[in-house]
């Protein structure tokens, strides 16, 4: 008991580092001013979703076809759409959706990318090799390919979406950890935790998944970004949210009937998915140099 | 560059001249007239028509088409016996009369003399029989009827008479009978093209004896058809008719204003205003006997009382989609069929009443609502899925939940058409066209019990009354009874309520100016035999 006590003050000793390394990755990404807008953007985003019903009074839903194709007033900002619905509460509510699928299908491929990638990487061998052969195949396909693959098998929705974004995002996962895994493991402090007789789990999730955090975090902002836009383009050939959802890339191929009458009604959900993975990018932008502790002292 | 391919034919056929010499005097001037000829198109670039419309055409065989796409495109290569004309009058085509015995038990019909198939095999009385038998499937068909077999199902036997005299035997005297056979899917397709096909097998390339020849069919694409310098109605002067099938509506729009597509079907009524002050570019209403309407699948439990049924049709607002949706254009359906179909008569349309709707839906114990899978088609029908949006809107303002399932037309066809236990829908979307202009065809096919899946009966209705009241009209000769019983038939079926009754469709197709002389069906045909392009 005694010795698995010290092993744990051991493996602890990191922890007020890298508090300190979290304020030293906030100081520099404040400074990075494209970040903070894309920060900016996507507080409004985040805001939006969330208080969507104290920021409009009407219903994303409910149509009025008497006040039909109505250009943007100040009674309407953005105009309405061919059911008389408000673009601009449905651009609102449809946040939520665009959100939701982006942090749920990336936290899907984490889930099942990360440890995939981890085990792969630490314990190499046959193993390694079977695994990897699997994700190239599937790194062959497209992302939204594969997306596509799945939702036709799983059928159309907004919850398919997120899962088949989600599959589509693992091999990203697994590869990206893998490596960081490949380089950690050989480090000394490894064998190390190996030496003390510390077992394979422990050393997978206390020693060298920290170590691999950054990339999964950059890189998740990434594909936060990625999944948005393959569920908009999901939703553009209507495999995505079905009617009457208000998701951005529905919106914006059943606008696209009218652009010639009514272009508000593609060219604002066009905007909307453009800022959302354009705040998401420039985020990552910032958080990848931050993190990276040689970027960090060039400056 | 249409300078430099014309002076390089003119070059080559200079040298074809010089080498071959002195041939015959006659070959020279046939060999001028077909190089003219060949110059001539590339200067005028040509007379090849491309129409764009929204479906492609299920089946170009008579057992399986079920659609206005279809008998638009087959019209062109496959001629029925009689014509039914914009005006609604019924005109010889490859029948020149017709009459009945005078028992009224027979109908003669006399051939036109002199036609032939595109295979140049002769169209004659054998030629008619082959073709109506497979159509019944009796005699040398025995087996598989066509879907639209019932347009029939009173012709006994088909006798061939002399080799231009047909003579159609009837069970009882069958009023309707010439306008049935003016029906598009009643075409006459060579005999030998007919028999060369292997049990299951289909005609997929039409040989018929229209204006034009098939030529090709690129699935999801066109289909392309050539003119047919045969004709026996003299022959047209298009080169060629390209069908294209294009779903969405502002594709098409756009088609015509590039110079693509020649003519569109179904402009989308956002886009009228805008094209009719395009001065290349004319805007054609059309009336139209197309009802569009919702089916209930009266098998499924939450159908069974008329009062859900009832409370559904009271809960769409069908004056403000035709007002907003259609721009005005269209009218809320009155009755199953449209005004200017014979039997026709005006019992609704039903008010917009949503109290009433949940009023009777709490009577019928779903003061809760209840949920549904609406399917519906895309591009098929003007503004289809829009309709659609906006039934599923108003819906849920009674409480009842709509899931919306789309396919493409043919498989949309193939999983809505299917016999009860197989349906997934619990209402569905579909349109009917009484083509032949006669209240027989359109409350026939669609209320009487022998016609469920995979005839077109797909609510699964069932009235013994109405049944009875529909086959009286059919064999009854005197046009006045047959009125009254129609609307007896009507009446019942209004307020039995099979279907949210929706629209009857107005057609809005546009023209490029330059093309002349096509003919706008009030079948929801465009038809190119006549055209030209200036």
């Amino acid at each position: 008991m005694k010795v698995d006590n010290k092993v744990d003050e051991i493996c602890e000793l990191p922890t007020p580092k890298r508090d300190t390394e979290l304020r030293q990755v906030w100081r520099h990404l404040r400074r990075n001013r494209l970040a903070m807008i894309g920060l900016g953007v996507l507080l409004v985003f985040l805001l939006c979703a969330i208080f969507a019903p104290l920021l409009t009074g009407y219903d994303p839903i409910k149509i009025d076809l008497g006040n039909a194709f109505k250009l943007p007033s100040t009674e309407n900002l953005l105009g309405t759409d061919w059911q008389g619905r408000d673009v601009f509460t449905r651009i609102l509510y449809g946040s939520r959706i665009s959100l939701a699928i982006g942090l749920i299908s990336v936290t899907i491929g984490m889930l099942i990318g990360v440890p995939i990638g981890a085990l792969s990487g630490y314990y190499g061998g046959r193993f390694d090799l079977f695994i990897q052969r699997i994700i190239d195949i599937l790194i062959a396909f497209p992302g939204i390919l594969l997306a596509i693959v799945v939702v036709t098998v799983l059928g159309v929705g907004v919850e398919n979406v997120m899962i088949a974004v989600g599959i589509a995002s693992v091999p990203i996962y697994t590869r990206l950890v893998r490596g960081s895994v490949l380089a950690v493991k050989e480090q000394g402090y490894i064998a190390a935790a190996k030496a003390l007789g510390i077992g394979d789990f422990r050393i997978i999730m206390r020693h060298i998944m920290p170590n691999c955090l950054g990339p999964i975090i950059v890189q998740s902002t990434f594909q936060i970004a990625t999944a948005i836009l393959w569920a908009a383009g999901l939703g553009f050939l209507g495999l995505g949210a079905q009617p009457p959802d208000p998701e951005w890339g529905a919106m914006l191929s059943k606008g696209r009937e009218y652009i010639r009458t009514a272009h508000h009604l593609t060219t604002y959900p066009g905007l909307a998915i453009l800022f959302m993975v354009l705040g998401f990018n420039l985020i990552g932008d910032g958080l990848r140099d931050a993190l990276d502790p040689r970027s960090r002292k060039h400056k | 560059m249409k300078k430099y391919l014309v002076l390089l034919l003119v070059s080559i056929f200079a040298i074809g001249l010089l080498v071959g010499g002195c041939g015959p005097a006659e070959d020279v001037v046939d060999e001028v007239d077909d190089v003219t000829d060949e110059l001539e198109d590339v200067v005028d670039g040509g007379q090849d028509l491309v129409i764009a419309i929204g479906a492609e055409p299920e089946n170009l065989d008579p057992l399986k088409m079920m659609s206005a796409p279809a008998a638009t495109v087959a019209e062109h290569m496959v001629e029925t016996l009689i014509y039914l004309a914009v005006d609604g009058s019924l005109e010889p085509a490859l029948a020149e009369s017709w009459e009945p015995t005078e028992d009224g038990l027979a109908w003669d019909l006399m051939l036109r003399e002199g036609v032939s198939f595109h295979d140049g095999s002769p169209f004659n009385a054998e030629a008619v029989k082959l073709n109506l038998d497979r159509f019944m499937g009796k005699g040398d068909f025995e087996g598989e009827a066509a879907v639209y077999a019932f347009l029939l199902s009173e012709v006994d036997e088909v006798e061939v008479v002399d080799e231009y005299l047909v003579r159609l035997h009837l069970n009882q005297e069958f009023a309707p009978i010439a306008a049935h056979l003016s029906h598009s899917f009643i075409g006459m397709h060579s005999p030998a093209s007919l028999e060369a096909l292997d049990a299951g097998q289909y005609v997929e390339a039409p040989v018929g004896t229209g204006a034009f020849k098939y030529a090709a069919w690129d699935r999801g694409e066109q289909i392309v058809m050539e003119k047919n310098e045969d004709y026996w109605g003299g022959a047209p002067e298009l080169d060629t008719v390209t069908f294209k099938f294009v779903p969405e509506a502002s594709s098409r729009v756009i088609m015509l204003e590039t110079g693509e597509a020649h003519a569109i079907m179904a402009v989308p009524p956002t886009d009228i205003e805008r094209l009719n002050d395009l001065e290349d570019i004319d805007v054609v209403f059309e009336n139209s006997v197309r009802v569009i309407y919702m089916g209930f699948n009266m098998e499924d439990e939450k159908f069974e009382d008329v009062r859900v049924r009832q409370a559904l049709n009271y809960a769409i607002d069908k004056e403000a989609i035709i007002a907003t949706t259609f721009q005005g254009v269209g009218e809320p359906s009155s009755a199953p069929i449209v005004p200017a179909v014979f039997g026709y008569t005006k019992v609704g349309p039903y008010e917009y009443n949503p109290e009433m709707a949940m009023e009777l839906l709490a009577e019928a114990g779903y003061a809760d609502g209840f949920d549904i899978e609406l399917f519906h088609p895309t591009g098929r029908y003007s503004q289809d899925a829009t309709v659609t949006e906006a039934i599923q809107a108003m819906l849920a303002e009674v409480g009842i939940n709509a899931t919306l399932t789309t396919y493409d037309w043919g498989t949309y066809l193939d999983t809505v058409i299917v016999p009860p236990e197989q349906a997934e829908h619990d209402v569905y979307m579909l349109g009917w066209g009484t083509v032949t202009l006669d209240a027989d065809y359109g409350l026939y096919a669609l209320f009487h019990s022998s016609q469920w899946p995979p005839a077109n009966n797909v609510s699964y209705y069932a009235n013994a009354d109405v049944d009875a009241l529909l086959e009286e009209a059919r064999v009854t000769p005197d046009r006045a009874v047959r009125e009254a019983l129609y609307s007896e038939a009507i009446e019942l079926i209004w307020n039995d309520a099979p279907w949210i009754f929706l629209h009857n469709e107005g057609q809005v197709n546009a023209v490029r100016s330059n093309v002349k002389g096509l003919i706008h069906h009030p079948l929801e045909n465009i038809l190119a035999w006549d055209a030209s392009i200036e």
